[in-house]
C-alpha cells in the first residue's frame, strides 16, 4: 500500500511523457479567413519566404556569433546576440537630427539630454563611409514598448548623418553582453555601406 | 448486586472508507498540501529566473506534470515533488470534505464555513482557468480593423485552397500534434475536402532557416531548396521562440513532393499547384477568431517627463458587431469586457518609435470563464472571516457580561 501511490504516479508520468505521434491523422479543425489573411504572395522562393529578400539600403559584415534575423518595417538590418538571447543589434534609417536620436537613446536610460555641442564632442567612429557619434549608456533600460524597464542593461551604438537621412546602429542588451561585443560592434559599423 | 465495574470496550476498528475519509478531510492533509504549495511556489519562482515564466508554470502547475524534479541554477535537485495541479486538487477535496462537509455546523461556525466556501471556490476557479482559459494578443494600427487574436506560444500549420487570390476555408494542424514530431518522427495529416495530405517531420521549437551555401550545415541537417533549419536554444521568454519543421506534400496517387521548410517566421506561405488548384501552406502562431471586429481610431501614449517610460496609454476603439459600432476606451487597468473576452491594454510599438511615428497598440485578450472568481472568492473569505470575528467578539462580550453579573 505504501508504495502504491508513488508507483501509480510514476506510471501516470510515463503515460503522459511517452506519447508517440500517430502515423496518420485527419485534421478537422478549420477557421474562416480573417483580416490577417490579406495580401498573400504566391509561389515565393525560399529566399523570399525566409529573408524577404528585397535589396537592403544598407549592408555590412556581421560577426558570426550574431544571429541574423529578417529585416522589418523599422529595421534595415536585424540581429540578436549574447548568451541570454535578449541582446539586439539593429540598423535603422531615421529622421530628425543626430542630437534628437542620441537624446532619445539617453532618455531610454533616464539620462539627461545633451546639447548638440556636447553630442558633437563625443567620440567619433567610421560608419558607412562617414563619421558617426559613438553613444554609450547603461542602467535601467525603458524601451518604448511599454513592457516595463530592464535593469542592468547596456547600450552602445553609432548615429551618423548620411545626406538627409540619419543612420543609426544600436546595440542593446544585458550590460555585460554589450560590453563584450563593443569591439565587434565598432568593426561592424566600419563595415556598413549604403547600397542606395 | 451485579458488579457494575465497566470493562473497557475493545476499540472499534473503523472501516477502510471511513479511514480514507478521515485522512482526506483531515487537518494534517490540509497542512501538508499548503506547505507543498508554498515550497512549489518558492521553487518555481527561483526556477523561472533561468527557465522563463511560461515553461516553469507548465512544469510546476500543469495537469500534465504529476511529479516534478526542481532545477536550480541549472542543476537538478534529486527530490521528486508532486505537481502543483494535483496538490491543489487534493487541497480542494480536503477543503470540501473537511472544511464544508465534516465541519461542525452551527451559527458559531458560520464564518468558517463561508471562508471555506470561498477557498473551495478559488481552487475551482484555478482549475477552470487552467483547463478552459485562452490567452492571445492583438496588434492593431490606427484606422486598422482586426477580427483575430494571435496565440502567444502555439505554432500551427495552416493549409488552404486559394480562389481568386484569397484563401477559402483554412485547415489548422494544432501545435499539440506537431510538437512531438522531432527528428525520426513523422505524421501524415489529411484534410477534409482537400485532395492532398501533408507529411510533417523534424519539428524544432526554436530555429531559423540558414542558407546552406553561405552557412553550410554542421550536423547533416536536411537541406531543402537551399535552406536548412538550424536549432536554437530556447528563449526564456518562450513567446520569442520561432518554430519550424520539414514537410512534404502527399498527392492523391501516393507520390510525394520534395521536402520543404515551414517556419513560423516566414514572410510568405509555401505555395503549390495541383491540377490548376492553388494551395498555400503556412506556419504561424495560432490565430484566434474574435466574435466581433475591433477598429483602432486613435492611440495616445503619455510619458513620464523627460523619459520614454509610459505614464499611460489609451486606445480609442470601435467594437463592430453585426454592423453596429460601439465606441470603447481601453487603457491600463480599464479593460474592455465583452462576449466573455477581456481586452487589456498590454503594450504598444514599434520599440524604437520616434516622435511623430505612427504607433500601434497591443491588446492582451483573455477568455477565462473564471475571470472574476478569484475576486468573488476573496470577498467570500473576507466576509467569512468578518463573521467569525464578530461571532467571537459577541461571545466574548456575552461571556464577560455574564461573568460580571455573576460576580455582582
Amino acid at each position: 500500500m505504501r508504495f502504491l501511490s508513488p508507483l501509480l504516479g510514476i506510471v501516470l508520468f510515463l503515460c503522459v511523457s511517452c506519447k508517440k505521434p500517430p502515423e496518420k491523422m485527419e485534421v478537422t479543425e478549420t477557421r474562416r479567413p480573417s483580416t490577417k489573411d490579406q495580401a498573400v504572395k504566391f509561389f515565393a522562393s525560399s529566399d523570399e519566404r525566409f529573408r524577404d529578400a528585397k535589396p537592403s539600403p544598407v549592408k555590412g559584415k556581421a560577426p558570426q556569433n550574431w544571429l541574423a534575423l529578417p529585416a522589418s518595417q523599422f529595421r534595415e538590418l536585424n540581429y540578436r546576440f549574447g548568451e541570454s538571447g535578449t541582446g539586439e543589434v539593429y540598423v535603422t534609417l531615421a529622421s530628425g537630427s543626430v542630437a534628437d536620436n542620441a537624446n532619445r537613446w539617453f532618455g531610454q536610460f533616464g539620462r539627461p539630454k545633451l546639447s548638440p555641442a556636447e553630442i558633437d564632442a563625443l567620440e567619433k567612429l567610421p560608419i558607412a563611409g562617414t563619421q558617426g557619434v559613438w553613444i554609450e549608456a547603461k542602467g535601467e533600460y525603458g524601451s518604448a514598448m511599454g513592457g516595463g524597464s530592464k535593469p542592468g542593461y547596456g547600450l552602445a551604438g553609432v548615429i551618423a548623418q548620411i545626406g538627409e537621412t540619419i543612420l543609426t546602429l544600436k546595440m542593446v542588451g544585458p550590460e555585460a553582453e554589450v560590453e563584450a561585443e563593443k569591439e565587434a560592434l565598432k568593426a561592424f559599423a566600419a563595415s556598413l555601406e549604403m547600397t542606395q | 448486586m451485579q458488579n457494575e465495574t465497566h470493562q473497557p470496550n475493545p476499540k472499534k476498528r473503523k472501516s477502510l472508507i471511513r479511514r480514507i475519509y478521515d485522512v482526506l478531510s483531515g487537518f494534517h492533509l490540509a497542512t501538508i498540501a499548503l506547505v507543498l504549495l508554498l515550497i512549489l511556489t518558492w521553487l518555481a519562482t527561483l526556477e523561472q529566473i533561468d527557465a522563463g515564466l511560461y515553461p516553469t508554470l507548465k512544469k510546476y502547475f500543469s495537469w500534465e506534470s504529476p511529479f516534478i524534479l526542481p532545477t536550480l541554477n541549472g542543476k537538478t535537485i534529486p527530490v521528486i515533488l508532486p505537481g502543483g495541479y494535483y496538490v491543489s486538487a487534493i487541497l480542494l477535496i480536503n477543503m470540501t470534505l473537511g472544511g464544508i462537509i465534516r465541519i461542525r455546523k452551527g451559527w458559531g461556525q458560520a464564518g468558517n464555513l463561508i471562508s471555506h466556501f470561498g477557498i473551495v471556490f478559488m481552487l475551482l476557479g484555478g482549475g477552470v482557468a487552467h483547463h478552459f482559459s485562452e490567452r492571445g494578443n492583438m496588434m492593431i494600427r490606427e484606422t486598422e480593423t482586426v477580427d483575430v487574436a494571435e496565440d502567444y506560444h502555439e505554432y500551427v500549420i495552416e493549409v488552404a485552397e486559394n480562389k481568386y487570390g484569397k484563401p477559402q476555408e483554412i485547415s489548422v494542424i494544432r501545435g499539440k500534434f506537431l510538437e512531438n514530431l522531432h527528428a525520426g518522427q513523422t505524421t501524415i495529416f489529411s484534410f477534409k475536402g482537400l485532395p492532398i495530405s501533408l507529411e510533417v517531420s523534424g519539428y524544432l521549437g526554436n530555429c531559423q532557416p540558414e542558407n546552406a551555401l553561405s552557412n553550410p550545415p554542421r550536423s547533416k541537417e536536411l537541406v531543402a531548396d537551399g535552406y536548412y533549419l538550424s536549432e536554437l536554444k530556447n528563449n526564456t521568454q518562450t513567446e520569442r521562440n520561432i518554430a519550424g519543421c520539414y514537410a512534404r506534400i502527399v498527392f492523391a496517387d501516393g507520390k510525394k513532393s520534395p521536402p520543404f521548410i515551414l517556419w513560423g517566421g516566414q514572410f510568405y506561405p509555401f505555395t503549390f499547384k495541383d491540377a490548376e488548384r492553388v494551395f498555400t501552406l503556412d506556419m504561424r502562431k495560432r490565430l484566434w477568431p474574435m466574435p466581433f471586429e475591433v477598429k483602432l481610431d486613435t492611440f495616445t501614449a503619455d510619458f513620464h517627463p523627460g523619459t520614454s517610460r509610459p505614464a499611460k496609454f489609451i486606445s480609442d476603439v470601435q467594437r463592430i458587431e453585426n454592423g453596429q459600432a460601439a465606441k470603447v476606451k481601453i487603457q491600463m487597468n480599464e479593460p474592455m469586457r465583452h462576449s466573455g473576452l477581456t481586452f487589456f491594454q498590454a503594450s504598444y510599438g514599434p520599440p524604437d518609435a520616434k516622435p511623430g511615428d505612427k504607433l500601434y497598440s497591443v491588446f492582451e485578450i483573455v477568455k477565462n470563464p473564471a475571470d472574476k472568481w478569484p475576486e468573488y472568492s476573496l470577498y467570500m473569505v473576507a466576509f467569512g472571516m468578518l463573521v467569525t470575528f464578530l461571532t467571537k467578539l459577541g461571545s466574548h462580550i456575552g461571556a464577560s457580561s455574564r461573568k460580571r453579573n455573576h460576580a455582582a
